[in-house]
Parts: C-alpha cells; structure tokens; sequence
C-alpha cells in the first residue's frame, strides 16, 4: 500500500501547496517562494510513490463514494506509476525553475499562479491515477481549466486571450468527443470502472466507433495533425514553465489516455486502427518539423517540433499495435517501448528547450530569432544546456534521442518483416520518412541555436544579456543531466521501460539489453551500446591534438580578430545569415506543404468562427430577456456575490471550481 | 575472431583511412586536371598543403564560441570513429556492437550539424549560407542513403553492417534488381554528400559545401580538411561495405589482410576514377534546382524498394 499512501501524501502536499499560496497572494515573494518550494516537495514525494510502485507492483485504492458512478477508484500499474514518475519529474523541475522565473511577474498575483501551478500538477497526476472513468472527466476538465488559467496569465495581452480561447475550444472538442466515447462504454457495460470496459464484450463496430472516438479526442489534446493548431499560439503566450509543463507532460497524459483506452481497455487491435494511428503519426512528424523550420519565433518553433514529437509517439504506438493485429510479440513490445521512451525523452529535452527560451526570452525581451545572437557568451550555461537538449532533440547518437528512435527504426524494420502487404509497405516508408524528418530536425535545430547563441549579437538586448539566476540555471542542468542519463544508462532504462510496455498488454517482458548493450530484442537483427560510443568518441577525441602537435601546429600560435571575413569590406551584424534567411531554400522546395497550411487554418477560422456565433446568440437572447427575468436573478446574485465575496476574495478564477461542480451536479441528475 | 583482433583490425582501418584519405582526394584533383588538358597539382599535393597549414598561425573571429574551436576536432574524431565501424577489410564491422547502420547515418548526420553550425559560431556570411546549403542537401540526399540502406538491411534481415557484408558476398543476397537500383541510389547519395558537382565544386570554396570553411585557418583548417578527405573515403567505403563487399577477409590472417587492403585500395581507385568521370562531365546547376535532381535518386531508391516488395 505505501506507494499509494505516498501517492496521497503527494496530492495533498500540492493541495497544500495551492491553498497556501492563494493565502500568500499578497505577498508576491512569499508566494512565488513557497508555491515553488511546496512543488518541489511534492513532486520528489510524487517520485518515491512511482519509484516504490515500481518495485511493489499494482496497487489499488478504492474509496466509496457517494456519486451513482461506482467507487472512487484508482490503480497504480506499471503505466500509471510511469505516468506519475514522468510528471513528478517535470513537476519538480518546473516547480525549480518557477521559483527566479516568477521574478518578472512581481508585480502580479503570484499567489493564483501558484495556485494553479500547483492544482495543474495534481490533477495531471489523478488524471494518470484514476480508473474510473466519471472521475478521469472530472480531473480531465480540471486539469484542462487550470491550464487555461496559467495560459491567460497575462490577461492584458490579446496574444493570451486568444491563445486562451483557441485551446479552451480545441480542447472542449476534444473532451467532448472522449465523454462520448466513455458513455458509448458505460451504455453497454452499465460501469465506469475501467477494468470494467477492459472485460466488455462488444460487437466490432462499436469497438471501432470508440476507438476513433477516443483517439481523436486524445489526439486534440495530444497535439497531432490536423487538431494541433492550438499549441503554437498556446505554447507561445503561455509563461515558460508552464509550456514546457504543457509540452512535457500534459500532452504525455494524452498519450496515457490513446494507450489506457485504445490499447489497454479495447484490447485486440485491428490492423486499420494500428494503420491509422500509424498515419497520423507520420503526418504530425514531417508537417510538424516543416512548419518548425519555417518559424523565427523561438517557442513556437519548438510547439511545432512539439507536434513532429508526438508523431513520433504515435508512430511507436501504431507500430506497437500493428504488432497486436499481427500477434507479433516483439514487434508489440518494440513499438510501445519507442513510445514511452520517446515520452520520457520529450519530457526532458522539450522541458530544456522551453526553459531555456524562457531565460531567454527573459533576457532578451523578444522570441525572435532575429533579434538574437552571441547569447553563448553571456549566457553559457543558458546556451551549454540548450545545445544539450538540441542533440537530444535532434536524435545524435548517444543522446537519448537517438534510442527511443532507433527503437522505433527496429519495431517499423521488424514490423516489415510480415505477409500482409500494407504493413510491408507502410513500415518501411515510415522509417524513411523518419529519417527525413530526423534530417529536418537537424537543420530547424542549426537555425535555433545558431541564430540564437552563435553568430554577432544583433540588437542591444542581446548584447546586454546576463544570465538567469541560480534555481534556473540548476533546473536546466537538472534537466540537461536527465538527457545525458536516459542516454547512456539507455540499457537500464530500456529494459525497465519494456515490462511497463508489457504490462499494458498483461504479456511478459523480452529481453531488449544486456552489459552495456542494446538490442532490439534479438542480438542478430542489431545492437548499439551508447556508453561505448561514448568512450570511443572521446578515444578519437584525442586523435586529432596528437596529429597537429606531432606537426608542431600548437607553436604557430593563435590570433584573434574582431571580426570575420567579409570580402575586405567592413564587417556588419546584418552581415551573417538570419533565421530568416537560413531555411529559406527549404521554404522554396517544400512550398506546397507550407501551402497546406494556410489551409489547415480555415477548419481553425470555422471553429472559432462558430463559438463567436453562439456566443453571440447568447449575448443577443440576453438583452431580450435581460428585464424579465435576468435582472431580478442578477441582483440576487449580486448581492450573494458580495456576501460571498468575503470569503473568497472575489477572484473571478474561482469560477472553475464553480464549472466542475456543475458538471458533477448536471452528470448526477442526468443519470439519477 | 577475438574481440582483441577486432578491435585491432577497427584501428588499422581507422588509420588507413586517416593517412590514406588525402591521397585519394589527391588522385582525383590530377584526374581532373588530366580531363581539363592541365599537369595538375602532384598527387601528395594534399600532404603538403596540410603540413604547411599546420605550422600556419590561427586567426580566429572574437565573436565565435566554443563550437567553433571544437568542430575540426570532432569532424577528424567521428570520422576515425565510422572507419572503426564500417566492413573495410573484413566481412564484419570491427566495431560493429557499437552501432549499426542507422547509427552510422546519424553520425554523418551529428557532424554535418556541428560543420553548418560552425560555420554559423562566427557570424560570417559564407558560413551561414555554406551551412544551409549543406543541410538541405543532407535534408535532400539522406532519406534516399537511408532507403537503399534499409532494403538491403531488409533483404539482410539485419541493420549490422557486418551481417549485410557477409550475406551479400556469400551470395545469400543475389544481385537483383532491387539491389542494382539501390546501388545506384545509394551511389548517387554518396557521390552528392562527397560535395562533388553537379552542385560543389571542392575548389570553390567562398561559396559552395566549403562555406563553413571560410573562418578557419592555420592547423584547424588543416584538421578540418582532413577531416573532410576522411569523409569523402570513409562514405565510399561505406557504399562497398554494403554494395560491393568481395575481397574483403572473412577470417583473419595475415595475408588475408594484405590481399584485402590491396584490393580496397583498388576499388577505391576505381570509385574515385569513376567519380571524376562523372564529376567533369556534368555541368553546375542552379543550387535550388537541387531538388529536381535529388528526385532522381529518391525515384531510383523507390523503385528499388518496390521491386523489394514484388520480390523480383
């Protein structure tokens, strides 16, 4: 029991850590202070829970409760416990970041920051807990709500509100489409236990329409082709811990929720499933990266790379589960394997990469690339762990990367070996285009860090950049340790990582390391091992020092210059190439895909569009009804309000509590 | 074969590639001289320009950072590391528990990052655009290096080097259309990523693959030339590891390795020769036609996958 004890212990300490700082709303510093300390704790709490249920195994708490939709229930298996290590993690560091990175905002509430930082935290962790369905919903909205607050922060901005407003209608959509698929269930199986749904019997057709259901509705959150286009203006307005939270790890609970609902409760696969998964996967990947390296703004050309991230993870679950359609052991684990790697790995090299844009941007007071430039100088450890996290990013070998797609190179070449021709097909032509994006990547990354670090300082901002204070810094070196580690412990890791790819499918674990090797479960197709890559490269490191002192080149001496060669005219910043200018061959050889954007938009524009609408309709049915009956309700409401008001400090974004509970109350009275 | 032998045999061929690669970039600047009615440079002329570079002052830009300064290091390094990997003398990959080859792809791939990011580091305008050239072309080439790869790995049932080598030269992959077509994707990838025409003329250097070059001087341009030598051979190498395997040893003895190490350098003076051939007779194109032509390859690698599938 103590994982979940400890897992309790972890919850409450958030609680703590929210209510505490709402209490401390007036005092700016105390609060950031607190609220990022009591994170802190929790999550390290939230650590040991997952650590603790890894070694114990499955536990489950039942409580009773008094809603019609069964017990409250939750069960920490091996995914869950991977879920709730993964976010406890990203917790932590955020929690560290949070604490100077709030600096900035002094003059704002810190204390409802706090708040929702901390609420933010724990419901992700319920929502990866719980396995009741109803309570998933509720944790769900929870967590979706909080999010929305901490991405409209800065209320004074328009970027923010309609940043806001977008992901609040994406993700409504997307909620919507899983509340059906849940009900599709609970009609048929008359429970909301998920282990319940797991035991269903159901014709193939309506197993289809929940499948399709729930994915897309994970898939909105998730962030995949064609529901992404709330995350580059969301991932862009929103304060840069809570981005790399929400790249990190919510759209990890996304995830969770395809591999809880798709894979674990509706079991067997059917090859179209796999094959569509595995399709959109592809999609995400190379649309994401294109529009990546097309943008100058820092954090949305990381939202995008945010997006090709998540194809890849969908890959590795289409992957996986063409293994399920197939029977195919191996290739089942193989495929779930790359996928949870890569989750892990985005979580840390994303987290770096939006933490250190954010010391940027906090230096800087721009997300423009252009505007950049020399910041490794002023800014080392800034720019060492950036360049870390970007070769994590971009897959070098032996970042940890590399492993989970070389991984998912080895599922997609064992999945090829098979009599079903689509599959034969498919699984190859994805690992190419694979390798297109990883070329991609490499060159969105050159641009960032490039224009960003390398190169002349363009404008005085740039050049007067200091670096960011201590619990930033050693956040990002948290992180950038983090990427190193998964690396080279990658046969730790990856044979731990295959018994929770195991028990998802309730199967026993194949053997995917052994030493200081990797394998893709048998040692003939292939092996790598990254600690002896490293060794070796650092072997042949020493090389070429050897040859030029052999030469006597170390005599001759060095000279420097104040700047480089320009053609004997003088030199100028505007004289290196920019951001701008550095994927403009790649906007002219790709450009009818950037063309699909522009399309892409207009479903965006309709949506909204229609949400206007409504919302008009509402405003305009109000002044019709305003005399009548509203304004009697208003001043009573008004005069509660004030009464209330003492009480709760009149906070308008108390309102999300009021949201959550009339959806319980509505969810009651419709099933009484 | 102890692993003592092969780690061995993985260092003998680092160092062949190391002392051997300015030789052979050597043969081909004489070839074209040849082509054009020139005498040329001497075939150790490439020797001698790196030892007078090395003993050359270094002038660096202030502005540039660490990446700068570390890059020559690192290309040298990742190249003596891919001649340690790749099947060059024996039908197994000496080094081969390290990586396979999706491994070796992305090496090539890690150190053409950090050569466009050098030449990024300094703010120089012909590094910057010798940079983003570089990578589209490797945004262009490397998903057809990585097609013809996996059909063969496919036909192998296998991504190491070593077991493809082995299959292929004991006949256990026969010659067929789709490794032909392969062939010549793969070629033609390898003759691209060489920085050969249709779109780098090596000697050109303000402009075109070079561009990064531009800032470097005295014993870092030596280092960093070498380290380009070393690729053009270590990518050859890679294209007979896998295509074109016989007279490789499958056991070790010393006269295995003799006769081996004669017949690479062979095949290598052939590729090379066959490379000039092409390289002159082609004409420049336009950089951002780059892509109409790379399609070629990529249909020839497509092809070969499809003749894969139809088991032809």
């Amino acid at each position: 029991m103590i994982s979940i004890q400890l897992f309790v212990v972890a919850i409450l300490l958030f609680c703590i850590g929210a209510l505490g700082s709402l209490l401390l709303n007036g005092h700016k510093q105390a609060a950031r202070v607190y609220s990022g300390i009591l994170g802190m704790v929790a999550s390290a709490v939230g650590i040991s829970a997952a650590a603790c249920s890894f070694l114990r195994g499955t536990q489950v708490l039942i409580l009773s409760s008094p809603l019609p939709f069964g017990p409250f229930s939750m069960k920490l298996d091996g995914l869950a416990a991977f879920m709730i290590g993964l976010i406890s993690v990203m917790g932590f560091a955020a929690s560290l970041y949070s604490i100077s990175y709030l600096e900035k905002y002094e003059h704002r509430a810190l204390g409802v920051m706090g708040f929702f930082t901390n609420m933010f935290l724990a419901t992700m962790l319920l929502v990866v807990a719980v396995s009741n369905a109803f309570f998933f919903l509720i944790f769900w909205e929870t967590m979706t709500l909080a999010s929305y607050f901490l991405v409209t922060f800065e209320t004074e901005k328009n970027e923010s509100i309609h940043a806001g407003y977008v992901y609040m209608v994406v993700a409504h959509i997307g909620t919507f489409l899983i509340m059906v698929s849940f009900f599709v269930f609970y009609l048929n199986v008359g429970s909301f236990n998920f282990f319940a749904f797991s035991q269903a019997q159901l014709p193939s057709t309506l197993r289809s329409l929940i499948f399709i259901l729930a994915f897309l509705g994970f898939g909105a959150k998730a962030g995949m082709v064609p529901l992404h286009i709330w995350m580059p203006s969301t991932y862009a307005a929103a304060p840069s811990h809570i981005t790399g939270l929400m790249a990190g790890v919510m759209k990890k609970t996304a995830i969770y929720g395809i591999l809880r609902i798709c894979v674990d409760c509706l079991g067997l696969s059917m090859l179209w499933w796999a094959l569509l998964v595995l399709l959109f996967g592809l999609a995400s990947a190379v649309i994401g990266v294109i529009y990546a390296l097309a943008e100058k703004d820092i954090k949305r050309m990381l939202a995008y790379s945010s997006v090709e991230n998540v194809g890849l993870i969908l890959m590795g679950i289409g992957t996986g589960m063409i293994g399920m359609a197939v029977n195919n052991q191996a290739v089942t684990l193989l495929g779930f394997l790359a996928a949870l790697y890569h989750c892990l790995n985005h979580a840390f090299f994303k987290g770096l990469l939006f933490f250190a844009a954010g010391s940027v941007e906090n230096q800087t007071n721009t997300r423009n690339l252009n505007e950049m430039g020399a910041l490794s100088r002023n800014m080392p450890w800034t720019a060492i762990t950036f360049f870390v996290g970007v070769l994590a990013v971009a897959a070098f070998p032996p970042m940890n990367g590399f492993i989970s797609e070389w991984f998912l190179y080895q599922a997609l070449f064992k999945a090829a070996d098979s009599q079903i021709f689509p599959i034969r097909v498919l699984a190859p032509l994805s690992a190419i285009l694979l390798a297109f994006t990883g070329t991609l990547v490499a060159m969105c990354f050159v641009k960032a860090y490039g224009s960003a670090f390398a190169g002349p300082s363009r404008t005085r901002e740039s050049h007067q950049a200091r670096e960011s204070s201590a619990s930033m810094v050693a956040s990002m070196v948290f992180l950038a340790a983090g990427c190193l580690f998964l690396g080279l412990f990658s046969p730790a890791v990856s044979q731990g990582l295959v018994s929770v790819a195991a028990s998802i499918r309730g199967v026993s674990a194949l053997p995917v390391a052994a030493g200081m090797w990797i394998f893709p479960t048998t040692m003939i197709q292939a092996l790598i091992s990254p600690p002896l890559v490293l060794i070796i490269i650092l072997g042949t490191l020493l090389m070429p020092p050897v040859i030029i002192y052999l030469y006597g080149g170390f005599k001759a001496g060095r000279r420097s210059v104040p700047d480089p060669w320009a053609c004997g005219y003088g030199y100028s910043p505007e004289m290196s190439i920019s951001a701008n200018s550095f994927d403009q061959p790649v906007r002219s050889t790709f450009r009818s895909v950037y063309f699909l954007r522009t399309m892409l938009n207009k479903p965006l524009v309709k949506v909204t569009g229609w949400a206007n609408r409504i919302k008009e309709l509402a405003l305009k049915r109000e002044t019709f009804m305003e005399h009548g009956i509203t304004d009697p309700i208003y001043h009573v409401v008004d005069y509660l309000g004030k009464r209330f008001q003492q009480l709760q400090m009149g906070d308008i974004r108390m309102y999300c509590l009021y949201i959550i509970l009339t959806l319980a109350i509505l969810l009651i009275v419709v099933f009484r | 074969m102890t692993s003592v032998e092969l780690i061995t045999i993985g260092i003998f061929q680092a160092l062949l590639v190391l002392i051997c690669a300015p030789l052979y970039s050597g043969l081909s600047r004489v070839l074209r001289a040849k082509m054009h009615n020139r005498r040329g440079p001497s075939i150790f002329q490439n020797y001698l320009d790196i030892a007078k570079l090395m003993k050359r002052q270094m002038v660096i830009a202030e502005q540039s950072s660490w990446i700068f300064k570390f890059t020559p290091y690192f290309s040298m390094a990742a190249m003596l590391l891919l001649a340690m990997m790749i099947p060059i003398l024996i039908m197994r990959s000496p080094f081969g528990t390290i990586g396979d080859l999706i491994f070796v792809i992305y090496f090539f791939a890690l150190s053409r990052f950090l050569f466009s990011l050098s030449g990024m580091d300094t703010g120089s305008t012909f590094g910057g655009i010798g940079g983003r050239r570089e990578l589209l072309l490797s945004v262009l080439v490397e998903p057809v290096m990585m097609l013809s790869l996996f059909v063969m790995a496919l036909l192998a049932k296998s991504t190491n080097l070593g077991v493809i080598s082995t299959k292929i030269s004991t006949g256990q992959i026969i010659y067929n259309p789709s490794v032909w077509l392969g062939m010549l994707a793969f070629g033609f990838a390898t003759f691209v990523e060489m920085g050969k025409l249709p779109f780098d003329v090596g000697e050109a250097e303000q402009e075109l693959q070079e561009g990064p070059l531009s800032e470097y001087s005295g014993h870092s341009l030596a280092v960093m030339k070498w380290g380009l030598y070393m690729k053009q051979m270590t990518l050859v190498a890679l294209f007979l590891a896998v295509f074109f395997p016989y007279g490789s040893m499958s056991t070790l003895s010393f006269s295995g390795l003799a006769s081996a190490l004669l017949i690479f350098l062979l095949k290598l003076t052939f590729i090379y020769a066959l490379m000039s051939v092409f390289e002159n007779a082609m004409a420049r194109v336009q950089f951002m036609k780059a892509s109409t032509i790379t399609w070629t390859a990529l249909g020839a690698g497509i092809l070969s996958f499809v003749f894969y599938l139809a088991n032809v």
